[in-house]
C-alpha cells in the first residue's frame, strides 16, 4: 500500500467514525434521545411512587366532613369560676381542674360545661342531645357512646340542634342519630389530632353529673 | 475491514445492554415499593389490638390508683405503682403506632372485632378480664385488707384477659414491634398474676 493509499484510507476510516459517532454527526440521534428519555421516565415514575407510598397519609390531618365548624385558638386556663363560653355547647375555652369521666359514658342529665370542656381537652368527643330526641335515635347513639373510650353524652336543653358532636375546637350539628357522619366525626376526633393534652385520662375525676 | 466489528454497532449493543440493565433495576425497585408490606390498616388486627389494649391498661391504671388511695400495705402499693407506670407507657407506645400508620384511635364499629375472626363477623364483644363499674365503685368503697384483696383479685382476672388478648395478636400479626410488645406483656403479666395469687394467700384471700 502506497503512503497516499494508507492517507486515504486513514482518512476514509476517520470520516466514517465521525459519521458514526453519535458526539460529532450531524444527524439527530433520534434512537438514544428515545430510548434515554424512555429509562429516564421510569426513573422519574419509580421515584415519584416510591415517594407518594413511604409519605405518611395527610388526609386525616384536616377531616372533610360536611358542615364542620372548627375553632381555633381557643384558651385553655384552669379556673374554678363559671366561664362564658362563646359557643353553645362549648368546643373549648377556659374550664375546670376537674374533668367528667368520659370513658364511654352515658349521662342521663345535663353536665357543667366547665367540666365536659376539661374532658375535651383531653382528647373526648361529647355527644349532646336536645331532651325529646326519639328513643330509638337515643338508643343508637348510647350504643355507640358505651363502647366507646373517650365519648361521652349528656342532654343539652338549651341546644338548637337535635344531636351536636363536640372535640376541642370542632362542633358538628346533626339532625339525626344515624347520620353517617357521626363516625366519621369519632373516627377524626376521639384522642384525634385536635387533643390538647394526649395521654391524658377519661376516668377518675368528676363521675357524675 | 469488513473483519471488524463496525464501532457503531458496538456502541450500540452497550447502549441496549445498559438501558435494558436500568429498566430492570427499575422494574425491581418498582416491585419492591409497591409490594413491600405496607403499614397495617384500620381493620387489621394490629390496630385493633393497639385501640383496646390501650382501653384495657387504662382500666388497669385506673385500678391500681384507687387501690393506692385504699390502703397503705408497701407491697400491693408498689405493685400498683408498677402497673400504673407499665401500663400508662404501654398506652403511649401503641398510641403513637396508630399515629405512625395514620389511623383513628376508635372504630365506631366497635371493639373487639379484631379478634372474632375474619372481619371480625360477630361484632363487638366485650373485653376479657374488664372489672364492672358496679366492681370499680365497689373496690372504692373498700380500704384496708379488703381493698387489697378485691383489687389482687379483679387484677388478676384483668390480667389474665389482657394475657389472652396479647396471645390473640401474636397468633395473627407478624410485625415486629407489635409481636415484641405482645410478648413482653404475656411474659409480665404471667409473672404478676402468679405473684397476685401469692399475695392474696398471704392475705387469707384464695388465689383465683
Amino acid at each position: 500500500m502506497s503512503k497516499s493509499a494508507r492517507n486515504k484510507n486513514a482518512r476514509n476510516t476517520h470520516a466514517r467514525g465521525a459519521r458514526q459517532n453519535a458526539l460529532t454527526q450531524r444527524e439527530t440521534p433520534w434512537g438514544p434521545i428515545v430510548f434515554f428519555t424512555v429509562v429516564g421516565l421510569v426513573a422519574v415514575l419509580a421515584i415519584g411512587y416510591a415517594f407518594v407510598q413511604s409519605r405518611p397519609s395527610s388526609a386525616d390531618d384536616r377531616p372533610s366532613i360536611a358542615g364542620l365548624v372548627t375553632k381555633d385558638d381557643l384558651d385553655s386556663g384552669h379556673t374554678s369560676a363559671a366561664v362564658k363560653y362563646a359557643t353553645d355547647p362549648p368546643m373549648g375555652g377556659d374550664h375546670h381542674p376537674t374533668w367528667q369521666n368520659c370513658n364511654g359514658r352515658v349521662y342521663d342529665a345535663a353536665l357543667r360545661n366547665e367540666n365536659a370542656v376539661h374532658s375535651l381537652e383531653h382528647g373526648a368527643v361529647w355527644i349532646t342531645y336536645r331532651p325529646g330526641l326519639p328513643a330509638a335515635q337515643l338508643d343508637v347513639l348510647k350504643g355507640k357512646v358505651t363502647r366507646t373510650d373517650y365519648t361521652f353524652m349528656s342532654p343539652y336543653p338549651s341546644l338548637d340542634s337535635p344531636i351536636v358532636l363536640s372535640a376541642w375546637g370542632n362542633q358538628l350539628k346533626i339532625d339525626d342519630a344515624s347520620d353517617p357522619r357521626v363516625d366519621k366525626f369519632l373516627r377524626a376526633f376521639v384522642k384525634g389530632p385536635q387533643t390538647l393534652e394526649p395521654g391524658a385520662p377519661c376516668d377518675g375525676a368528676k363521675d357524675t353529673p | 475491514m469488513t473483519e471488524d466489528t463496525p464501532p457503531a454497532t458496538k456502541g450500540r449493543t452497550v447502549t441496549i445492554a445498559v438501558a435494558v440493565l436500568v429498566l430492570l433495576v427499575g422494574a425491581v425497585l418498582v416491585a419492591l415499593t409497591a409490594f413491600r408490606p405496607g403499614d397495617p390498616g384500620t381493620g387489621d388486627p394490629e390496630a385493633g389490638f393497639a385501640r383496646d389494649m390501650s382501653t384495657h391498661h387504662a382500666q388497669a391504671v385506673r385500678m391500681s390508683f384507687i387501690v393506692r388511695d385504699g390502703t397503705d400495705d408497701a407491697e400491693v402499693r408498689l405493685l400498683a405503682y408498677d402497673i400504673i407506670n407499665t401500663q400508662s407507657a404501654q398506652i403511649g407506645m401503641m398510641t403513637a403506632w396508630l399515629d405512625e400508620w395514620g389511623l383513628p384511635k376508635t372504630d365506631p364499629a366497635g371493639p373487639m372485632r379484631w379478634m372474632s375472626g375474619h372481619g371480625g363477623h360477630q361484632g363487638a364483644t366485650a373485653m376479657p378480664g374488664m372489672a364492672t363499674r358496679d366492681q370499680l365503685a365497689e373496690l372504692e368503697r373498700a380500704s384496708g385488707r379488703a381493698a387489697e384483696v378485691q383489687y389482687l383479685r379483679l387484677m388478676v382476672a384483668h390480667h389474665r384477659g389482657g394475657v389472652a388478648m396479647a396471645e390473640a395478636v401474636l397468633a395473627r400479626t407478624g410485625h415486629d414491634r407489635v409481636r415484641s410488645l405482645a410478648r413482653t406483656m404475656v411474659t409480665g403479666q404471667n409473672a404478676e398474676i402468679a405473684q397476685m395469687n401469692r399475695m392474696l394467700r398471704q392475705r387469707g384471700g384464695t388465689a383465683v
